[in-house]
């Protein structure tokens, strides 16, 4: 049922009018943190009251304007978007709260912080279109308020990442910007509120063109291989930008284009009929693979972080084009479960950083004595990343390995097991490294993170194991996939 | 009020007379030949204002002078196109507001009175030219419009605006030579000088298709060097950089454009007529359009001067404005009408806050200007506004033209051009992100100018004003989109469409 709420419309504009307070009063130290953080309480709320709604089956929906004649900005608050909305904002508290204690001693913080709300304005904004065209404007304003984020250092190697990051992400939007064009040529309507607004009567070229040119848009940002060439650069970026924007809000804004492609633009009947989706089966696949094979030999731990995050973001990609009720449910459950996973590990690489000045993980010997708390976060993400039950990841790839047998194509199966080892293979080593090779003769003495970075990573952490126990409890994201599932299959 | 027959007169009249009456009213005290040329464009805005009130609740009206009807007598008529005089009056306003402070500081003190003059001398010959229904007085106005340009340009008597000054004259002379004698081909051969009149009468076949397709070339390279489209461009970076601050706000907000209503105009006849065939024309222009697009684009990355950067992206917005009447298709010229009149918006805040810069700081290049934004923020934001207005990203003025122009491709079946636009915008936006980073993150070269603080209130307000209309214009699109659209459909009726 559909209900008239301003609720949509409210948690983008929530952080809309923080960055321009932030901007604007951001000298002071104290009101931009008290603008930042009371903004993402407020928004949390505003997207939770919606919750209870949204699980019985209410769809809040406010037109704005119309935008041109026929097309409006409009927002609409459906169980797909209220999982990544709900997802953005939860972690929007903990990252304003990291980022409070990791940029301390940074510069220009009242730039930072005031685009960092902007951008997480787009990406509900994004969450909540109603329409291809709102998400298309929403999706370019996140590129652009990334761009100050990612080249905050101002050193020639973030400008030269900035460039890289604005050439992919821009040419992304061209492509959705082309598609949605033709999209609107063709069906007269772009609204997203339709399990699928095109058809096959017409034609299979255009269709299939159109196809290609929003998963090519949408893929630029989910790094898809081989458009993923601006994210490993892009992790120049402060930790709590890499954290939230380079694990979540951008990428995932990708992977969001992509489900709505599937289920909303095009349906999953139409492209049952199309059998587009087993090309993108088996591009997600080989990203999945080859990206952990990169990630295997990166000593960086950002940048195994980065190539971690292409791999494990194909996974909703590969999700999504199974095209059956258990595979949807791991793809879409999986932007929460990697998120708080991925944030954590963010967390962890930001706050050994800051605390010890290391950056390369063969500097970690030893460090879970030094650092034990946040070592421990780790390995809770790590082992959610392998697929160890009672942890997050295990319920994605376990509703994924359902998923594909459902839908017949057991060589995806074999690379969800692949990938599983080549996960173990480049996260235990680090886990390893932390607790078991303490160089002779040192003694480790207790060195934890300061409070503001420590807390957040350990929350996350928590949340992750919540995730993968507590999959059946409503109110919970999964509950929520589930939710978005049953709309898109019409069950 | 705003069916009194005389607003349509008075619109031109009252800038001429202004004009000339500067110097005279002022007797060489700049500020208030300042003054005087404000309220003159007060009350030309308000005449506008009525005009366009007025052509929205009842359509295309005409004024025949001294009771003489038409083809007979003279004849303003003001349709849909006739309504970018708003935009020249709005523009125009603010420019003068704008003038009072850059010029004292820029121009020596004799010349101020005569700037004005000739300002006021320039809104003269582009409302004229709006607002005419007769090819002759076309010519008129458009003398009186570009001699004011050329005077506008090397105003400041240097030797590199003087050059600039005559390069424009040279290319301007040629056009209107060419527009002049296809007027006179047309007179010849139709015995008429009203474009309405000569549109029936050619329709009625009595004239053979030779001196129509001559007068046609005539009159569409006339108006295509006037609105500097690719290759008939290369007047326009010097002289746009070159002149004053407000007078390239100007000249590449307005005064290029009258090129385009000539080419609608020249379409309105040829159309309505349905003698020619105007397809391969139409090819012509969608190509030249693209190409403009590209190479404008593609020489402003060169650029070290922010306001030759700033000239070479009006060419390459002249490209879509053409390459949206060029594919015929409704949307496309909705588009393309409604970019006259967004582009004009944009591309005058970025002169005028870039004129702010240049005023502060006495730099004008990239290099120079780094680290500008801690000083000047506000003319800095606008810039940025103005800048991604400019590349077309939502929800700003530019976005929704490049969307109309970029639907009409793909309804006139010519899908590749669609995307040329697209992926032609991207590449505008690499020298933009340039201006950007320049401005706001990297280190400054100079130090000293972060003390110099905002331009005075008479320059920022002006600034401020046109890059917040550069958002609103993209969240209420939809109004001057539905203005136009009747217009649209008019001219292509006659296609079928």
């Amino acid at each position: 049922m559909e209900v008239v709420d301003i609720r949509p419309l409210l948690a983008p504009a929530i952080s809309f009018a923080c960055s321009g307070l932030v901007f604007v009063y951001g000298k002071n130290r104290l009101w931009r943190n008290f603008w930042s953080l009371s903004a993402a309480v407020i928004k949390l709320g505003v997207v939770m009251s919606m919750l209870p709604g949204a699980l019985r089956g209410d769809v809040y929906v406010y037109k704005l304007v119309d935008f041109t004649p026929g097309i409006g900005l409009g927002f609409r608050a459906d169980a797909l978007g209220m999982l990544f909305a709900l997802v953005s904002s939860t972690l929007w508290v903990l990252t304003i709260i990291y980022a409070i204690g990791y940029m301390e001693p940074e510069h220009e913080k009242s730039r930072f912080f005031g685009f960092f709300a902007l951008s997480l304005s787009c990406t509900v904004g994004i969450a909540f279109a109603e329409n291809l065209l709102t998400m298309f404007l929403f999706y370019e304003a996140l590129t652009i308020a990334t761009y100050p984020l990612v080249i905050h250092e101002e050193t020639p190697e973030a400008f030269r990442a900035g460039r890289k990051y604005l050439i992919h992400t821009l040419t992304g939007g061209a492509f959705v910007l082309i598609a949605t064009i033709v999209t609107f040529q063709i069906a007269g309507t772009l609204t997203l509120s339709k399990p699928g607004i095109l058809d096959a009567s017409m034609g299979t070229q255009t269709l299939t063109w159109l196809f290609v040119a929003l998963i090519a848009g949408f893929g630029v940002k989910s790094a898809i291989m081989p458009l993923h060439g601006w994210l490993p650069e892009a992790m120049v970026a402060p930790t709590p930008v890499s954290a939230l924007l380079h694990a979540v809000a951008v990428v995932k804004a990708g992977s969001f284009g992509i489900l709505r492609t599937i289920y909303n633009v095009f349906g999953i009947a139409l492209l049952k009929e199309l059998g587009l989706t087993n090309w993108l089966a088996w591009i997600a696949a080989f990203t999945i693979i080859a990206a952990s094979f990169i990630a295997l030999f990166q000593d960086h731990l950002k940048r195994r972080l980065a190539y971690s995050t292409i791999s494990q973001l194909s996974y909703i990609v590969l999700g999504a084009s199974m095209l059956n009720p258990a595979a949807a449910t791991a793809a879409i459950a999986h932007i929460a479960n990697q998120a708080f996973a991925k944030i954590t590990m963010f967390f962890v690489a930001g706050a050994i950083q800051r605390t010890t000045g290391k950056t390369h993980i063969h500097e970690f010997q030893g460090i879970g004595y030094r650092m034990p708390w946040t070592m421990g976060a780790f390995t809770v993400a790590a082992l959610s990343f392998i697929g160890v039950p009672l942890f997050a990841g295990f319920v994605t790839k376990w509703y994924l390995a359902l998923g594909t047998l459902e839908a017949g194509a057991w060589p995806f199966l074999i690379v969800l097991i692949a990938s599983s080892l080549l996960n173990a293979g480049y996260w235990l080593p680090i886990v390893y490294m932390a607790y078991f090779k303490v160089p002779p003769g040192t003694k480790m003495h207790v060195e934890e993170a300061r409070p503001t970075l420590l807390i957040p990573t350990l929350i996350c952490a928590a949340y992750v194991i919540l995730l993968g126990t507590t999959a059946q409890v409503p109110l919970m994201p999964f509950s929520v996939a589930r939710a978005a599932v049953r709309f898109v299959f019409g069950m | 009020m705003v069916s009194w027959p005389q607003w349509l007169s008075l619109v031109a009249l009252v800038p001429l007379v202004g004009a000339v009456t500067t110097p005279a009213v002022s007797r060489g005290r700049s500020r208030v030949a300042a003054l005087w040329a404000l309220g003159v464009m007060t009350v030309t805005s308000f005449a506008a204002l009525m005009l366009i009130l007025r052509v929205a609740r009842e359509g295309p009206f005409s004024y025949p002078f001294g009771g003489w009807k038409s083809p007979i007598g003279i004849e303003f008529r003001f349709d849909e196109f006739s309504a970018s005089i708003g935009i020249v009056c709005l523009v125009g306003w603010l420019a003068v507001l704008y003038s009072q402070r850059y010029v004292e500081h820029a121009l020596e003190e004799p010349r101020i009175p005569y700037y004005y003059t000739l300002l006021l001398l320039n809104f003269t010959g582009m409302i004229g030219f709006a607002v005419t229904g007769d090819l002759f007085n076309l010519f008129v106005f458009m003398e009186i419009l570009s001699l004011s340009s050329y005077a506008l340009v090397a105003i400041s008597g240097e030797r590199t605006a003087e050059m600039a000054g005559f390069k424009y004259l040279i290319m301007g002379a040629i056009s209107s030579l060419m527009v002049l004698f296809s007027i006179g081909l047309l007179y010849a051969s139709t015995g008429s000088l009203n474009m309405a009149d000569i549109s029936s009468r050619i329709g009625d076949g009595a004239v053979g298709p030779i001196p129509l397709a001559m007068a046609l070339a005539g009159l569409t390279v006339g108006f295509m060097v006037k609105a500097a489209l690719f290759p008939l461009h290369i007047w326009l970076p010097d002289a746009h950089a070159i002149a004053p601050s407000p007078v390239s706000a100007i000249l590449s907000g307005l005064v290029v454009k009258t090129g385009l209503i000539g080419i609608l105009r020249v379409y309105q006849i040829y159309y309505g007529a349905k003698v020619l065939d105007l397809s391969s024309l139409n090819t012509m222009l969608v190509w030249l359009g693209a190409i403009s697009i590209v190479m404008g684009a593609f020489f402003a990355i060169f650029q070290e001067d922010i306001k030759m950067m700033l000239a070479y992206s009006t060419i390459s917005n002249i490209g879509y404005i053409v390459m949206g009447f060029g594919l015929a298709s409704p949307y496309s010229v909705i588009g393309g009408s409604v970019h006259i009149f967004n582009h004009a918006l944009i591309k005058a805040t970025l002169f005028l806050a870039a004129g702010c810069l240049i005023h502060k700081t006495g730099y004008r290049t990239l290099y120079d200007l780094r680290g500008v934004g801690k000083a000047m923020p506000l003319t800095t934001a606008a810039l940025s506004v103005g800048a991604i207005s400019i590349v077309g990203i939502p929800p700003t003025a530019g976005f929704l033209c490049k969307w109309y122009i970029a639907l009409g491709a793909f309804e006139a079946g010519q899908p590749f051009f669609g995307v040329a636009l697209i992926f032609g915008a991207l590449f505008i936006f690499v020298y933009y992100i340039r201006m950007v980073n320049s401005f706001y993150f990297r280190q400054p070269v100079h130090p000293e100018f972060l003390e110099v603080g905002e331009a005075p209130a008479s320059m920022l307000a002006p600034v401020l004003i046109l890059a917040s209309l550069c958002l609103v214009m993209g969240i209420l699109g939809r109004i001057p989109l539905s203005f136009i659209e009747p217009a649209a459909h008019r001219l292509l009726a006659p296609l079928g469409g």
